[in-house]
């Protein structure tokens, strides 16, 4: 997985172009992970009676 | 605290209320002109998604006077002694996830808009002229690197904050957002009355 986008300047130097979109699913999972770990705690509170 | 009676305190007035959902709105403009094509669906995002960025500019500086002017900046800032909440301490008008998640959602936002108006030099605007010489092409690309983290950072949040919105129990501070007032006994459960009044 990439981290980074590149590109090439004028004399054919590497230029970071911006954030790799490879991450974009990696953003979108943590929130995804913190929802699933938070739901998942909630649930066995509940049943635990805490 | 004004409309505040026996039974409920008012926790957020009409203007930031309009603030919280227009931000919302410019929020999700935002992304999904931003990432939408960069997950295939092809439409033309760039003046959308200027247009929305000032918008939310705005309603940032609008934040930022209310902040100053009628609000108080106590109840907001993060404090060492927040963190007696980890112990079991109730919190005043925020608790320190409330807290930490403002924090977090100045640091993207800021960013964002920081480096979207010099975006916007280079992408062009109607009102400025398109100058893509401005800066090194090393610097577009720095600046540009900025403001995908800030977009990557308002996806997780904008989830984690949707979520929490949601949640049952956590109920009151959404409708205290819609209606403006929060009921004593609700807030009470997790937060110090006493603290409240006082502007904590």
């Amino acid at each position: 997985m990439e981290l980074l986008r590149y590109g090439h300047d004028a004399w054919g130097a590497v230029v970071v172009n911006g954030v790799s979109w490879d991450l974009l699913g990696v953003a979108f999972g943590a929130g995804v992970a913190v929802v699933v770990v938070h739901a998942v705690r909630r649930l066995l509170g509940r049943k635990s009676g805490g | 605290m004004a409309d505040q009676n026996v039974d409920s305190l008012r926790r957020h007035a009409a203007p930031d209320r309009i603030f919280h959902w227009v931000t919302a709105a410019t929020m999700f403009v935002l992304l999904g002109t931003s990432l939408l094509p960069i997950i295939g669906i092809r439409f033309a995002w760039l003046v959308p998604h200027w247009v929305a960025g000032l918008v939310l500019t705005a309603m940032v500086l609008f934040h930022v006077y209310r902040a100053v002017a009628a609000l108080n900046l106590r109840a907001m800032q993060l404090k060492g002694a927040d963190f007696a909440e980890l112990k079991g301490a109730k919190p005043g008008k925020y608790s320190l996830p409330q807290k930490g998640m403002h924090v977090a959602w100045m640091v993207v936002v800021l960013v964002a808009i920081a480096t979207g108006l010099i975006l916007m030099v280079k992408a062009g605007v109607p009102f400025l002229t398109r100058n893509p010489y401005l800066l090194q092409l090393k610097t577009w690309g720095l600046l540009t690197l900025l403001h995908d983290l800030a977009a990557l950072g308002a996806v997780f949040l904008v989830i984690v904050h949707v979520y929490f919105g949601l949640l049952p129990e956590k109920r009151h501070y959404l409708k205290s957002m819609l209606r403006g007032n929060v009921s004593r006994a609700a807030l009470a459960k997790d937060h110090d009355l006493a603290k409240v009044e006082r502007g904590e």
